[in-house]
């Protein structure tokens, strides 16, 4: 809004951020926990008076400062560019916060350099003390650069009470900051020994091999045992919402964290091999999937840390597409168009319709969203959803979907995102005012009561009541539970909302649903996939297992949250789906 | 449409934007002495291999081993000013990053590729044998494009009038080509780096490479004659770029504005007299109108960027929200650095000569 977009339409931003992320943090934390492992195994090489694993650390030291001042240092930079196009406001919000935190980071670097320089182009030259005094400083340096940045990427998850005083202080010790540090610095540590089966890997003599290999298994494992607690604490710390979603409410997550675990596994399977077993080549091989399942591992985390803040990219704070949640209440009322700088057009018109509804989603889909790209393709999200379902589902998007930032905006944008989205991108003809979903009262309470809880949550708490009793319950919601706001709506619309609950608990009182799986499906299942993907699953499927999943859809796939229609509800969406994909009655 | 209407909302600051001024031009004249040593060291290896005597050859092989050093210390010292024009100008220098974000990210591969080339060019020295001189060449080519880069992000970021063309081009494909005062002041900018990056050469000869005296005189001549050279073209470079500027930016140089005119006028001089020096192969005296120098040079590139943004942007009239805390907690660690740094060289006294 306040800037412009950098718009590529098939390659979107927040793939680039996470690559340059991930690949930055495997080489970064290698450049904490390696400054350690140099220290440490060159006091073990003194101490031993072994001149081979002297070699061998002077042999590492340069491999270390070819790989992390060169490659780790650019790619550091590369962040810092890469977040600058991608959320400039972001970006800038970070700078001004903490500009003198990212100024020390920056003087840590400038000793990380020179002491490093000096490690390594004293090797031998140097007395002994001295240069491990040199050492120590260059991982001091590193480890507190670690900790400043920390600080600042921890605040973008949880800006603890930062939001209310703006206080640096507040900002940079958030709740989250101490377990992020065991985390990482334990991460450091790990990675400080996948790298040193990798430079291990290329000795050719065979007892220096075993002992190094071995010596570094102990940094690997050790550290990965002690990293379990400290990220089973960070997510714990993590602020309600933010640990919903890492516990399974958002689908990315839960493939991140599979892969994670999948990581974690393989590498102390590969660690422990390792250790074991000596033969060069094997070692070599098995240094590959140590490195693979350390990048998984760490990559992981981080992919979880990004997409677990959203729809924030400063949680509570800014949306991911650069929105204080302050101002949104404001902009809904006077128009995005008119509050947003980088736009052509100020006013919505039949005429410019589209074009108005691509500037919206420039400025608030793409910063996730491709257009026919690799990552989260709009085109594909959107390809089964009608006029009348796009323009309700992105009225209630962040009340639906907990992790999409809300539409800012008017009426009138609103309607011109849709449009471009059915119509612009997927070339569908636009029919206002298409008949109804048979089951209003649904559409009411989810728009109304889904914000705070859902019909899952509600379900147990009114087994046994009455059509009459729940009726009389929504006409003073406040009884019920002083925290909840009274539901005023008109009569009609309380009696629809009071027929829809009773029908969670009973069948036969449910609302006349038959013949609307299509609509049902649209409605429910459409926001998150297309009937091609429920074909292919279910093709040959028996009516009976259709129904029966339908009753537990987390069973299925724990990223699917569960559907709370009725049971004629579910009878007549399974009924659609067998028809369509020709499985037995 | 107005330009002026794109131009994002600046930040609030932290402590008044003064403070930030000084940081920027107290560390940005850091950077320049980083860079120029950096390309001087590389053009100086370049030439060096198109002379067949030995003491060139020694020459270009002694500057192999330190152009890693200037690398890393010019991209760390880069990273301080960045910093604070991000926190002065970062809603400008942001906009025009986006338009041409393909060019900008291209930056940190141009500069990966430069990095490793020139440690190949210092370990592999030897091995390389005729294809070292093209690898510097080339090192000092993608150097220099990153200078382009540069310079094409801080001009447009002065520029709203040239940012209307997102609308038709939002790929990021953007440069500033049609600035008339582009070409001039990246020139300007290469040509004076140049010209310093030489008399770093030669002050390095003189100094460090002086057990070998015909390799110091080798590199001290080479060094001291670019310099000569390349400032008498920067001087001319500089008239022209001085020529392309928009009016009301060049007038702030020739009398409407008494600092700014005053500093070109210092810079001239200073530039004018090192002519002299450096013919007569007085490094010392050079050096010591040369540091000086460009720091007046900064003071003027920063006066230009007041001049463009005079009609859009008014750095007082960004809100402040005061905390001292973290001013002082930098500049302690600053201190604190500095120190650590200085005892880590010091130590370097009784270290072992190689061989």
């Amino acid at each position: 809004m306040n800037y412009p977009v950098w718009y590529v339409p098939a390659f979107g931003g927040g793939l680039l951020i996470a690559l340059v992320a991930i690949v930055h943090v495997f080489v970064s934390h290698f450049a904490v926990g390696g400054g350690l492992y140099l220290v440490m195994t060159e006091r073990k090489a003194i101490r031993e008076q072994d001149q081979s694993i002297m070699a061998f650390v002077k042999k590492h030291t340069k491999f270390f400062m070819l790989l992390t001042m060169v490659f780790g240092g650019l790619t550091g930079v590369a962040i810092w560019f890469v977040i600058s196009i991608i959320n400039p406001a972001a970006t800038s919000l970070l700078i001004h916060t903490f500009v003198f935190g990212w100024a020390a980071e920056w003087v840590f670097f400038l000793v990380e350099i020179v002491a490093l320089f000096v490690y390594f182009y004293t090797f031998g030259r140097m007395d002994d003390r001295t240069h491990q005094i040199i050492g120590w400083i260059y991982f001091a340096a590193a480890w507190i650069s670690l900790f400043l940045i920390t600080g600042i990427i921890d605040f973008m998850l949880n800006p603890g009470e930062w939001v209310t005083n703006n206080n640096f202080w507040s900002g940079f010790f958030t709740p989250t900051f101490w377990p992020s540090i065991f985390f990482r610095s334990f991460m450091s540590f790990m990675l400080a020994g996948c790298y040193g089966f990798l430079t291990a890997s290329f000795l050719d003599n065979e007892e220096t091999r075993r002992k190094m290999v071995r010596y570094s298994g102990k940094w690997v494992l050790v550290s990965l045992v002690l990293s379990v607690p400290a990220g089973w604490w960070y997510l714990a710390i993590l602020p309600d919402k933010a640990r919903s979603l890492a516990e399974g409410m958002s689908p990315t997550i839960t493939r991140a964290a599979t892969v994670g675990e999948f990581s974690l596994v393989t590498l102390a399977a590969a660690a422990i091999t390792l250790m074991l077993l000596n033969s060069k080549s094997l070692t070599k091989v098995l240094t590959v999937v140590v490195m693979i399942a350390a990048m998984g591992y760490l990559g992981a985390f981080e992919w979880t840390r990004e997409a677990d803040r959203r729809p924030y990219v400063v949680n509570g704070y800014m949306y991911s597409d650069g929105i204080l949640e302050r101002d949104v209440e404001r902009i809904d009322q006077e128009g995005y168009l008119k509050n947003a700088k980088w736009v052509q057009y100020k006013v919505v018109t039949e005429a410019n319709q589209l074009d108005v509804g691509k500037e919206l989603f420039q400025h608030q889909c793409f910063a996730c969203h491709t257009v026919g790209g690799f990552n989260n393709d709009i085109i594909v999200r959107t390809k089964n959803m009608s006029y009348d379902a796009m323009r309700k589902y992105l009225a209630t998007i962040h009340e639906k979907r907990y992790f999409m930032p809300p539409f800012i905006g008017n009426e009138t944008e609103l309607k011109a995102l849709a449009a471009y989205l059915v119509a612009g991108l997927n070339k569908k003809a636009l029919i206002e005012g298409a008949p109804a979903a048979g089951n209003r009262g649904k559409s009411l309470f989810d728009d109304n009561c889904a914000p705070c809880h859902g019909a899952d949550i509600l379900k147990p708490k009114i087994v046994g009541w009455s059509k009459e009793k729940i009726r009389t319950a929504l006409d003073k919601l406040s009884a019920l539970n002083p925290a909840m706001p009274d539901y005023n709506a008109p009569a009609a619309d309380k009696d629809a909302v009071s027929g829809y609950l009773h029908g969670l608990n009973n069948q036969e009182s449910t609302s006349p649903v038959k013949e609307q799986g299509a609509e049902l499906f649209e409605e429910n299942c459409t926001a998150c996939h297309g009937f091609d993907v429920v074909k292919s699953k279910m093709s040959g499927w028996p009516r009976v297992k259709i129904r029966t999943t339908l009753d537990k859809l987390s069973a299925l796939n724990p990223a699917m949250p569960d559907y709370n229609g009725s049971a004629a509800e579910k009878d007549a969406l399974a009924d659609y789906i067998v028809k369509q994909t020709g499985g037995a009655k | 449409m107005n330009p002026a209407t794109l131009i994002p909302t600046a930040d609030a600051l932290t402590i008044h934007w003064g403070w930030f001024q000084f940081l920027l031009m107290f560390t940005f004249p850091l950077h320049l002495f980083a860079m120029n040593a950096m390309l001087g060291t590389a053009l100086t290896a370049f030439i060096c291999h198109l002379r067949p005597e030995r003491c060139y050859q020694e020459l270009s092989h002694e500057l192999a081993k330190v152009l890693p050093f200037f690398m890393a210390f010019t991209i760390n010292l880069g990273v301080a000013p960045l910093l604070f024009v991000n926190v002065l100008y970062g809603h400008l220098l942001y906009t025009s990053t986006i338009m041409m974000g393909l060019f900008w990210l291209a930056v940190i591969p141009i500069l990966i590729i430069a990095y490793y080339l020139a440690y190949i060019y210092d370990f592999k020295f030897n091995k390389l044998d005729n294809l070292a001189k093209f690898a510097i060449l080339f090192v000092l080519l993608l150097l220099m494009t990153v200078g382009f880069l540069f310079s094409n992000n801080m001009t447009m970021m002065l520029s709203p009038a040239s940012w209307l063309r997102w609308f038709a081009e939002p790929g990021g494909t953007l440069l500033n080509l049609a600035d008339p005062a582009l070409l001039p002041r990246y020139l300007h900018m290469m040509i004076g780096s140049l010209a310093v990056g030489g008399l770093c050469v030669a002050l390095y000869s003189s100094t460090v490479l002086k057990h070998d005296t015909g390799v110091a005189e080798a590199g001290t001549r080479l060094g001291m004659q670019l310099f000569t050279l390349l400032t008498g073209m920067q001087i001319l470079m500089g008239a022209l770029f001085l020529l392309t500027l928009p009016g009301e930016v060049m007038k702030r140089f020739i009398g409407d504005n008494a600092l700014a005119t005053g500093l070109l006028t210092v810079g001239i001089l200073l530039a004018v007299t090192s002519l002299v020096t450096s013919y007569r192969r007085n490094i010392t005296a050079t050096l010591c109108l040369v540091i000086p120098l460009i720091y007046v040079m900064a003071f003027i590139r920063d006066s230009v960027r007041v001049g463009y943004l005079e009609p859009y942007f008014d750095m007082a009239a960004v809100p402040v929200n005061v905390q001292w805390s973290p001013l002082v907690f930098f500049l302690v660690i600053l201190v604190l650095g500095l120190a650590v740094i200085a005892w880590m060289l010091s130590r370097l006294r009784g270290v072992k000569k190689v061989g």
